[in-house]
């Protein structure tokens, strides 16, 4: 998806065994106002294996930890965080420790 | 005998007398084992003050009562001496197939006294036990030890050596086991050095019996199910090993670069990932002895100037000769842990005093001259080859293997070794984890994540999910992460463990192994005793309030970008609760209540 009028796109960065899902490292998405928009918009490009891993039910699953410009958005507010161009959102699976 | 074998080897290195003594019951209900145990043997016999390179220091091998069990993650074992690097109680843990070994030749620990004359190493063979020459294994780096050992005595024996890193006092040696798991931090291998121990081998036929087998077999069932149900246990760390957090921690803005200087985010991290590490090197993952989850990484570098084949890199080893050297060459970061594992040397240790040496190279306080080459950030040949030097101890190496404070001390640069009580901190930038903060400050062997692992809450939100940002409740948070941690390693599980279960199946598991019968509050009053014991020898070996410190750059830095930008460590606020909270003085020092509670004298 391309920058139009140059408008920054948000970047969704994916990490871990969500690559194996997406097949990609990052992608550019636009007009989503909250990250449970977002979620959508991802899980309808990436079909229902990714969406298990980032939703359950309506609720954000708990095996996936996503980060809004680094912060977790359990300290925002949650799947309702609103999002503007420019945000970085990162995904990852909860995985490790060491 | 349930759990614990019961015998204790001792071992004058000094007169060469071995003896077999009877484990102290009432210290193991106490203590339990390991860490625990070893601690209180270090504190009954061995004065605070005494150098830790000189035979009046004493060197515990220590197992717990659940090591070589079928309890889940099994496989550990405890190093615990005064410690060379930072001059507090040192326990090192590590994990592979030793631990279990010993337990099934029927001992449960062997502690190490005096100094050998010459080199030499421990054959214990069930009942035989001896001491035999190691001269013609002094030199050797821990593999070609290895190999040898097993040559000359069974096949099927397990070894912990040192390697030229120990035999040379680099303060930060190891002790290496099952050739590529580490006793790593503090300098253990270095006390093993000083006392011309090259290695313990140890063969053992026997089992170990449980209390409640019945009732011990569900225990274990019900643990190692969780750990496979767990997305951490199960699938994480075994599909991408520990180096996994290299770009949460990045993402979070707190993935410490060049020396802490250049705030929580690096800009190559990817190519360091344990993504990275998975797609380019992986050979497959690796088990210890009795785990279900298998974090660790058979990695080989096929061809190129890096050319090389071992384990690792774990994520803190990666980060320290990684982001924190800025360097982005993953085979060289990979090579460079090999160098450690083979030398026996911390890798952690090593990075971090390299990153030091980087940014005094930048800022032209060491000169091209001294090093014999160029060494900014970044440099992967400048990386391997002062990971070699330091665990030679050749030419610049000789100051590098001192560690990073007293090497930026010797240059009249302190603030530049990112160090608590001389230990060098990990992986986690504490201005975006606060409570990694405190952790680092208070913890008993220095600048230690892995005791207080507020990283799991605070970022991975295990068991709950903590702003990383604020002070608020970390103190409180923090104590039961030490004590539950202390639990751990004196029944001396993994504590990977902890991702997927809590105190009540490690209770379950233990109490049904040793029977007997005490509460889930009684089991953290025992990690709760083992973090008093270990504060009143540092106490004892003359450290204060003073100590529990932060380097300047922590405590007055504030980070540029990400989500913590502007902030420092809250060091003052945390520390007073955390006194507070672990019923100390203001001057951090345990009450005489709280000593009496704990019956500690």
């Amino acid at each position: 998806m391309k920058k139009i009028f140059g408008v920054m796109d948000m970047k969704v960065k994916f990490f871990a065994y969500l690559r194996d899902y997406t097949k990609t490292k990052e992608i550019e998405v636009k007009n989503c106002e909250t990250v449970r928009e977002l979620l959508k918009r991802l899980s309808e490009i990436y079909g229902g294996k990714f969406a298990k891993e980032v939703f359950e039910g309506e609720n954000l699953s708990s095996r996936i930890i996503v980060l809004v410009n680094g912060r977790n958005i359990v300290h925002l507010e949650n799947l309702d965080t609103k999002l503007k161009d420019e945000d970085e959102i990162s995904l990852f699976p909860v995985v490790a420790g060491g | 005998m349930f759990g614990w074998t019961g015998k204790i080897i001792r071992v004058n290195l000094t007169d060469k007398s071995i003896k077999i003594e009877s484990l102290n019951m009432k210290d193991a209900y106490m203590y339990l084992g390991g860490r625990g145990l070893g601690t209180k043997i270090i504190m009954d016999e061995v004065d605070p003050k005494v150098d830790p390179l000189s035979p009046e220091n004493k060197l515990i091998f220590m197992t717990g009562p659940l090591t070589g069990t079928l309890a889940a993650c099994s496989g550990r074992y405890e190093v615990v001496a005064k410690a060379p690097l930072t001059g507090t109680i040192g326990a090192a843990n590590s994990g592979g197939h030793f631990g279990p070994e010993l337990k099934f030749a029927g001992y449960d620990g062997i502690i190490f006294e005096g100094k050998a004359e010459k080199p030499v190493y421990l054959w214990v063979n069930d009942d035989k036990i001896e001491l035999r020459s190691a001269e013609h294994l002094w030199g050797k780096n821990t593999f070609e030890t290895t190999d040898e050992l097993l040559k000359e005595t069974a096949e099927d024996a397990r070894v912990a050596c040192i390697g030229p890193g120990g035999e040379k006092l680099v303060l930060f040696a190891t002790v290496m086991n099952d050739k590529h798991r580490a006793a790593g931090r503090s300098g253990m291998g270095a006390v093993m050095g000083s006392k011309n121990l090259k290695a313990v081998v140890v063969r053992g036929s026997r089992s170990i019996e449980v209390a409640d087998p019945d009732a011990f077999i569900k225990a274990c069932k019900d643990a190692i199910k969780k750990l496979k149900e767990h997305p951490v246990t199960g699938t994480g760390l075994p599909t991408y090993g520990t180096e996994i957090l290299i770009n949460i921690l990045n993402q979070a803005g707190a993935l410490p670069t060049r020396n802490w200087r250049d705030g929580g985010y690096f800009e190559y991290a990817e190519e360091i990932s344990g993504e990275a590490l998975r797609e380019k090197y992986l050979v497959k993952n690796k088990a210890c002895f009795g785990c279900p989850i298998g974090c660790g990484r058979i990695t080989r570098i096929p061809e190129g100037k890096y050319k090389g084949f071992g384990e690792g890199p774990e994520y803190e080893a990666g980060w320290a000769l990684g982001a924190n050297c800025g360097v982005r060459d993953l085979a060289a970061v990979s090579k460079a842990n090999f160098i450690c594992n083979e030398l026996g040397i911390d890798p952690i240790t090593m990075g971090c005093t390299i990153a030091c040496t980087m940014e005094m190279y930048e800022k032209g306080i060491i000169t091209k001259e001294e090093i014999g080459f160029k060494a900014p950030f970044g440099d992967a040949d400048a990386l391997v080859e002062l990971t070699r030097m330091a665990g030679l101890r050749e030419g610049f190496g000789d100051k590098l293997a001192q560690g990073s404070y007293r090497l930026a001390s010797s240059y009249g640069h302190p603030e530049l070794s990112m160090s608590v009580k001389k230990q060098e901190m990990p992986a986690y930038d504490a201005r975006g984890v606060q409570g990694m903060g405190l952790e680092y400050a208070t913890s008993n062997r220095g600048g230690c994540h892995v005791r207080g692992y507020m990283t799991s809450p605070e970022i991975l939100g295990i068991p709950v999910k903590l702003d990383p940002l604020v002070t608020t409740d970390k103190a409180k948070w923090l104590k039961t992460f030490q004590d539950l941690t202390a639990v751990v390693d004196s029944a001396n599980i993994c504590l990977f463990t902890t991702f997927a279960i809590g105190l009540p199946e490690i209770s379950a598991m233990l109490k049904t192994a040793i029977g007997w019968d005490y509460t889930d509050e009684e089991v953290m009053k025992i990690g709760e005793r083992i973090w008093n014991l270990e504060r009143m020898f540092n106490l004892s070996a003359g450290f204060t309030k003073a100590d529990d410190t932060l380097p300047p750059r922590l405590l007055t830095e504030p980070l540029k970008v990400g989500p913590a930008k502007g902030k420092v460590v809250e060091l003052d606020v945390m520390l007073k609760e955390y006194y507070e909270v672990r019923g100390w003085d203001e001057d951090g020092v345990p009450t005489e209540e709280k000593l009496k509670e704990l019956d500690i004298k």
